[in-house]
């Protein structure tokens, strides 16, 4: 380099070495990003464990969620939510092994995303601007987001030669055309009450995976190991 | 049993989701396909979860029930109450929500403001009862008085209630007439029309900066001092003042009324040696040249100070002083070593249990000072036997 160069940047001189590492590490910072979402690198037991604390969290909030819905919707028996409606996602997991299970975990948040929104428009129209359900369908709607996101990350992590399938658009999935107002007030509660199990499977779910697939020597480096 | 079906699969309701008036009446009907093998005289009715009883039944037909109700009250809750038709076994075969109310009463107590003639705030007041039991929309609407499109307020979401914000491209020196439309699922009432130059309703902030202080020594007088409101640089209005006090623990306020517009007043007559909260609000006068007062401000924050005392305080403090706690403890000192001269034998005995005896003596003679009596102290010599030394 010739001397005026060298002039002009007095201060640390970086290695070229130095440089490449430092770019490698936020590669590598970064693990994958998939939907939009960027994954952060994680141990596999922290991962999961955070995912359990915000699934317990949002399982107790769908307690209050529910318990506030029906009494904002008047007296009714516990009839209503029983009813079978179709296309409210069912509560349950499916899947043989453990990638399979945490793929039915993600796709489940997602699939009951829609309904959420869906209940919750209905809602807005029925209840008192001031009411508490609206607010409360709302905070369950992101957090669910959120630990679809984070399963997703765990999930492409582990399995990083599994593809995730794309979201349906119009599937089984799709919520049902417009209702009269019973009708909503009966979709509403059922999809509270499959979220509320669906809930306290994902809870039961995560714990079993985490003793599954996180080891001790789990950490990214090994993953190759499980697939 | 066959497991419970979809509502309204295969059956329906007559009338759905209706509105109807408070104490009006209803009929409503329930019919079931006849492929659900269902017979009418076997269902029944619930409102908002409690059976109605058949002598209000009708039958229509071998799957057709009919329900009468009379003299309906409000709905019990905003969704609607919920009538609905079950089979003999308890499940749901169809429902329908009632809207029980009244349409709603004119609006009234109509009145805006406009925040250094930028924007415009309103605020109303539901009429009649104000509880109609149904969800009830309130549309403001204005327009200019002499040519212009009738516009709606779209922001209602200002906190409060029955209120609405119209932010921006409002037009001065010229009249606007306003007025609130309030409709639910049974009707419409509308306010009555209040009609306003933005101009004449302009309020401001408070003033910042207040401060208030002492007069040098003068115990019976404060000054106030604040900043004019910032927005009034801009427009071509003055302000007047007004100023409120009131004494640190009492609710009443004093009003100084006659500020105009300087931005600082000094108070009289007040109390020595006494805190004061004191505030300020402001209001716009003249403005764009005109005579006319806008509407006042909100008062400041309050702020806090005290008038000082007449005289030095006096030094009845309670805690002595560094110099005079230690005089008490050398006098108490003294008496003891006086004590143990007299009473112990020699000062090789000394411990500090020597000093609470001591003390529980000093407590004993102040209480039997005026007995005749012997005061008995155990006393432990340095031999280590117990003596009873008998003391006049």
């Amino acid at each position: 380099m010739s001397g005026h160069v060298k002039n002009m940047c007095p201060q640390l001189p970086i290695s070229q070495a130095a440089r490449t590492l430092l770019s490698l590490l936020l590669v590598a910072a970064i693990d994958s990003v998939s939907a939009g979402v960027v994954c952060r690198k994680q141990p596999c037991g922290s991962s999961l464990q955070i995912s359990l604390k915000l699934t317990k969290l949002i399982h107790k909030e769908s307690a209050d969620l529910l318990k506030t819905y029906k009494v904002s919707q008047g007296d009714m028996s516990e009839l209503f939510c029983q009813m079978s409606i179709n296309n409210v996602p069912d509560p349950n997991i499916s899947g043989l092994d453990p990638s399979e299970r945490m793929l039915s975990i993600y796709s489940h948040c997602k699939a009951f995303l829609p309904h959420l929104k869906r209940v919750t428009e209905q809602q807005t129209d029925l209840q008192p601007p001031s009411s508490s359900l609206l607010s409360k369908l709302s905070t369950a709607q992101n957090r669910t987001n959120g630990l679809a996101n984070q399963i997703n990350c765990i999930y492409q992590t582990l399995f990083p030669n599994l593809p995730i399938p794309p979201e349906p658009v119009d599937g089984p999935t799709s919520v049902p055309p417009s209702q009269n107002v019973f009708q909503q007030k009966v979709y509403g509660c059922v999809v509270l009450k499959r979220f509320k199990e669906f809930l306290s499977r994902v809870t039961r779910e995560l714990r079993t995976l985490k003793s599954q697939v996180c080891t001790r020597r789990t950490t990214f480096a090994d993953t190759n190991a499980l697939s | 049993e066959s497991p419970p079906k979809e509502p309204s699969e295969g059956a329906v309701i007559f009338p759905q989701d209706p509105a109807l008036w408070m104490g009006s009446s209803l009929t409503a009907t329930c019919t079931v396909s006849p492929e659900r093998g269902l017979h009418a005289n076997t269902m029944y009715w619930t409102l908002n979860g409690k059976r109605l009883p058949s002598s209000t039944y009708g039958l229509l037909s071998t799957n057709g029930l009919s329900v009468t109700l009379h003299r309906l009250n409000g709905s019990q809750q905003q969704s609607g109450d919920n009538l609905v038709c079950h089979s003999r076994d308890g499940h749901v075969l169809a429902g329908s929500c009632l809207y029980v109310g009244m349409p709603p009463e004119k609006p009234v107590n109509l009145t805006c403001w406009s925040r250094n003639t930028k924007d415009l705030s309103c605020k109303w007041t539901p009429g009649g009862r104000g509880e109609t039991f149904i969800k009830t929309k309130y549309t403001l609407k204005y327009k200019l008085r002499w040519y212009g499109r009738e516009r709606e307020c779209e922001d209602y979401s200002t906190g409060q209630r029955y209120t609405c914000y119209i932010p921006r491209d409002l037009a001065l020196f010229t009249p606007y007439e306003i007025w609130v439309e309030a409709s639910n699922q049974l009707g419409t009432a509308t306010s009555d029309v209040i009609t306003l130059d933005i101009l004449d309703v302009v309020t401001t902030d408070p003033p910042d900066n207040v401060h208030v202080s002492r007069v040098g020594e003068l115990e019976d007088q404060l000054t106030v001092r604040w900043g004019s409101p910032p927005a009034l640089k801009d427009f071509l209005f003055q302000a007047k003042y007004q100023i409120r006090y009131r004494l640190e623990d009492s609710t009443e306020w004093k009003l100084v009324d006659d500020v105009g517009n300087q931005t600082s007043c000094r108070l009289a007559g007040l109390r020595e040696g006494t805190v004061y909260f004191v505030q300020v609000r402001c209001n716009p006068v003249g403005i764009y040249g005109s005579r006319k007062a806008g509407i006042w401000s909100d008062w400041s924050h309050p702020t806090a100070a005290s008038t000082p005392h007449s005289e030095p305080l006096q030094s009845g403090s309670c805690d002595p002083k560094p110099g005079e706690q230690n005089s008490t403890l050398r006098r108490e000192l003294k008496q003891f070593f006086g004590w143990v001269r007299k009473h112990a034998c020699g000062c090789s005995g000394m411990s500090i249990k020597l000093y609470d005896q001591w003390r529980v003596w000093l407590q004993k003679s102040h209480k039997t000072r005026n007995h005749v009596g012997k005061n008995n102290i155990p006393f432990i010599s340095d031999k280590g036997t117990a003596r009873v030394f008998y003391l006049t």
